[in-house]
């Protein structure tokens, strides 16, 4: 097990390498450049002032020696200063990551729970009006966009019963405790995370159904059957952990891209998160903050991977044996 | 104006007052309360930094300055007030200005200002970097003493010009004793501002909002009335009208919701609606005409394709009236040099066409000619302008070739590699046309790489004459007519030219009392606006 987990983290050199030099060229064969963006936006129209950004940019040099000095620095991992923020990458990379990683991972909580619990109740009661309303929900919120559920809950929850605020991550203007600061920033949670896990719930849901459906026919789960065994106890024990592996391989391809977060979702409810910091950075092209976040994902892929693996071990030792 | 505009500084001064014009007057007759959180937000999304010391865009803008002040400010009647300066002389041949200041005015971090922090800003940061060579006539700025600064200039240079620039965008004081010896571009106070203004920064939850804090130790007593003032971002137009609708948010400026929004919102009379507050920076659609290619570079073909553009149509439709029809590449809402005597071109594609069969371009095979557009990406209306003109232009058989690149590309189509036959941007300005404006159109005023400036490489030495003596001309009556036939010539020449005035609006509860008041409202301090709750 461990010579696996030694193999995967052997991936991860080259595979940061990659990303650099890949999504480098990239921003570089992007029409426009970070100086047009900045000297647009500041509006600095003196050539004087136009060369000397230039050099504070570092953009005077070419552009595979700006692409070495920016893989010799993150070698000590050093992610460089992003003057679109007039801060270091790291620094304004660190104050969206929270927001993203707990939208995030409570969604795909929310995701999990909901989806893998109507999967099973589909699947048990398979071709009936339980199974029919499943499927039918999850077509629903698999279609709907995000930004237009997100608004139809807003409009509900937050406009007409003023139960959820519309929008944030904390009330503002408002100093208190760390407990009504949790309870706080939870009622804030609430609807982002929901419309981002009913999305994703409906795929769990359909993949879970399927997935138990296929191991209901098993020979082992006639024997259990036979054997007289309580339905719920067949259900549970044996034919859930067995339906679990494909919905673990989604998970782990979900964890995967929690770095990247949902622009959407953050956009309608001014969620702090990291995807609307990336739009921003690819559409003013700055590339420090773009492969900033794209080394960190990169990183969580290989981490998450690992993770994964091990847990395909947990849930079918056959797995290890190969 | 029989008044000469200092005369009219110097009579609001003596009285000494805070009343402010129009929209405000009727809302300050109440006494003003003290206290509450008032949340703010604007039509666009969260800065890249507090303050940008060289612009940086509306944003930036939005929150520095209610930190950060200048020295002047201009109402609603265009008639400069005092902030950190309490007068700006001319001397009798307009060389040389003195500026008496403020006294008792401190920085957030307890030390006085001073004749010193201007001439430091002058110098140092307004000259060189925020103004975009406005002042490149400044030749020396000295304190006189500690509330006494002389500017000394090259040339005569006219009193509009100079306050607008002390109360315009490029003006800001920013404290010498924190950026002297600093780069100022990168200093890492951008982010912690420390200012002379009615707010503190208090807390920037990055992604969310900022908190500013009363400033206890203002200059003007009892202001500001507000114990907070949060801006906040939200990414999404619908998201602000639910925030309004859901009292989480009390006023937006500069188009925040959608505009079917802004009707279904003024109708629950819980909130108003007003277009104050914007006429110093006032924003038009352009459409500009590549003079480095050969068809669309003759005026007469400029002339004709304009005929063929229903602006009636663009502003009713795609602005859903939130626009109107521009009269001209200065705004009319421009009062002092918008000039509604140049040429018009009103819709008429049967004119188009005979036109551009005179100008020596038949249809043949279906087409007169091609011609590239590009439609700057970075307003959604510009989406549709873009969509529309090519309709527009094919009912007249041109052929059209549409591009709608995102930001960064745009930029460099329009203004770096000039890869465009036709364009269609936007430009906002102040009231004064030195540089901001004169520089579309200027020879100049083209500078290869350089954004909102002359793209299209017109160059005609009569105009760039009547810039240069607006440049100096101190005689306020002279100085309009020569903006008026600066008008008249882009008009008949049509390098670039206006195609819609957007029409700006704020929306806000109807208890937050005394706002809209001031000519560029969402880049003033917010110092004397209260709630009435």
């Amino acid at each position: 097990m461990l010579k696996i987990v030694g193999r995967r983290l052997a991936q991860v050199a080259p595979l940061v390498l990659g990303v650099i030099v890949l999504n480098f060229s990239l921003i570089q064969l992007a029409p426009g450049s970070f100086l047009d963006v900045m000297s647009a936006e500041q509006q600095i129209t003196d050539p004087a002032m136009l060369d000397q950004l230039r050099v504070t940019y570092g953009m005077d040099q070419p552009a595979h020696v700006q692409l070495l000095k920016y893989i010799w620095s993150v070698l000590q991992f050093d992610f460089g200063y992003s003057y679109r923020q007039n801060a270091s990458v790291a620094e304004v990379i660190m104050a969206h990551l929270p927001a993203t990683v707990l939208l995030m991972v409570t969604s795909i909580g929310v995701a999990l729970f909901i989806g893998v619990a109507a999967g099973i109740v589909a699947a048990v009661k398979v071709n009936t009006i339980w199974d029919n309303l499943v499927s039918v929900f999850a077509v629903f919120f698999f279609a709907a966009p995000t930004f237009w559920l997100g608004i139809m809950l807003t409009i509900l929850f937050s406009v007409k019963l003023g139960i959820f605020p519309v929008g944030g991550m904390r009330e503002v203007g408002v100093t208190e405790g760390p407990i009504a600061a949790a309870f706080d920033v939870m009622r804030h949670l609430a609807l982002p995370a929901i419309t981002l896990g009913l999305f994703y719930a409906a795929i769990y849901a359909r993949v879970m159904r399927a997935s138990m459906l296929e191991v209901f026919r098993l020979d082992f789960v006639r024997t259990a059957r036979a054997k007289g065994l309580a339905p719920t106890t067949i259900v549970l024990s044996h034919v859930l952990r067995n339906a679990l592996l494909p919905v673990m391989t989604l998970l782990g391809l979900q964890l995967g891209t929690v770095l990247g977060g949902s622009v959407v979702v953050e956009a309608v409810f001014s969620w702090p998160g990291i995807g609307s910091l990336m739009l921003d950075s690819v559409q003013s092209r700055n590339f420090p903050v773009v492969l900033g976040v794209l080394v960190l994902s990169s990183l969580v892929v290989a981490c998450v991977n690992v993770v994964v693996d091990l847990a395909y071990f947990k849930l079918d030792p056959r797995i290890r044996a190969r | 104006m029989k008044m000469s505009r200092r005369e009219l500084l110097a009579s609001t001064l003596a009285a000494g007052t805070l009343a402010s014009a129009g929209f405000g007057e009727a809302q300050a007759q109440a006494t003003p309360k003290k206290g509450g959180t008032l949340v703010a937000t604007w039509g666009g999304f969260e800065p890249q930094a507090l303050f940008v010391p060289a612009g940086g865009g509306s944003s930036p803008y939005f929150t520095s300055t209610k930190v950060l002040e200048r020295l002047l400010k201009l109402d609603n009647k265009l008639v400069f007030q005092p902030v950190l300066a309490l007068e700006v002389t001319p001397a009798a041949d307009f060389r040389s200005y003195t500026i008496k200041l403020r006294p008792d005015v401190k920085w957030h971090d307890g030390r006085d200002f001073t004749a010193d922090d201007v001439v430091f800003n002058a110098l140092e940061y307004w000259k060189p970097i925020s103004s975009g060579g406005a002042l490149a006539g400044l030749t020396s700025a000295e304190a006189v003493d500690k509330l006494t600064v002389k500017f000394s200039f090259k040339d005569p240079t006219p009193e509009f010009f100079l306050k607008s620039v002390l109360a315009g965008k490029a003006g800001l004081v920013i404290p010498k004793h924190v950026y002297e010896g600093s780069n100022i571009i990168t200093n890492p106070a951008n982010n912690a501002l420390v200012g002379t203004g009615p707010y503190k920064v208090k807390q920037w939850v990055r992604g969310s909002h900022v908190e500013l804090a009363r400033n206890e130790a203002y200059w003007a007593p009892g202001l500001p009335y507000l114990d907070q003032l949060v801006i906040r971002w939200w990414r999404d137009p619908a998201s602000r009208s639910a925030a309004l609708e859901a009292g989480q948010l009390d006023i937006g400026v500069f188009n925040p919701i959608p505009a079917p929004d802004l009707k279904r919102l003024e109708a629950t009379k819980r909130f108003a609606v007003t277009t104050d507050g914007y006429l110093s920076s006032a924003w038009i659609s352009t459409i500009e005409f590549n003079s480095r290619r050969p068809v669309v570079s003759r005026p007469e073909v400029r002339q004709a394709l304009l005929h063929a553009i229903d602006r009636d149509f663009i502003a009713d439709t795609i602005f859903f009236g939130r626009a109107k029809p521009s009269i001209g590449f200065i705004p009319a809402s421009n009062p002092l040099f918008s000039n509604p005597k140049a040429p018009q071109y009103p819709f008429d594609p049967k004119k188009a066409g005979k036109l551009l069969d005179a100008a020596g371009f038949p249809v043949k095979g279906g087409s007169r000619f091609k011609v590239n557009l590009v439609a700057a990406g970075w307003f959604e209306e510009n989406v549709k302008l873009g969509q529309y003109v090519k309709q527009a232009l094919e009912d007249v058989d041109v052929t059209v070739d549409l591009a709608i690149p995102d930001r960064a590309t745009s930029l460099k189509r329009i203004y770096s590699d000039y890869e465009y036959d036709i364009a269609i941007s936007n430009n906002s300005g102040a009231i004064e046309l030195i540089p901001g404006w004169t520089n579309f159109v200027t020879t100049s005023g083209i500078v290869k790489g350089a954004a909102f400036r002359n793209a299209n490489g017109y160059s005609n030495p009569t105009l760039d004459g009547i810039v240069s003596n607006l440049t100096t001309e101190v005689d306020e009556k002279k100085r309009a007519g020569l903006a008026h036939e600066f008008v008249r010539i882009a008009a008949t020449d049509l390098p670039i030219t206006g195609l819609v005035d957007i029409q700006s609006v704020t929306i806000a509860r109807s208890d937050v009392r005394n706002h809209s008041n001031l000519a560029d409202y969402l880049g003033e301090s917010w110092s004397d606006v209260w709630l009435d709750r």
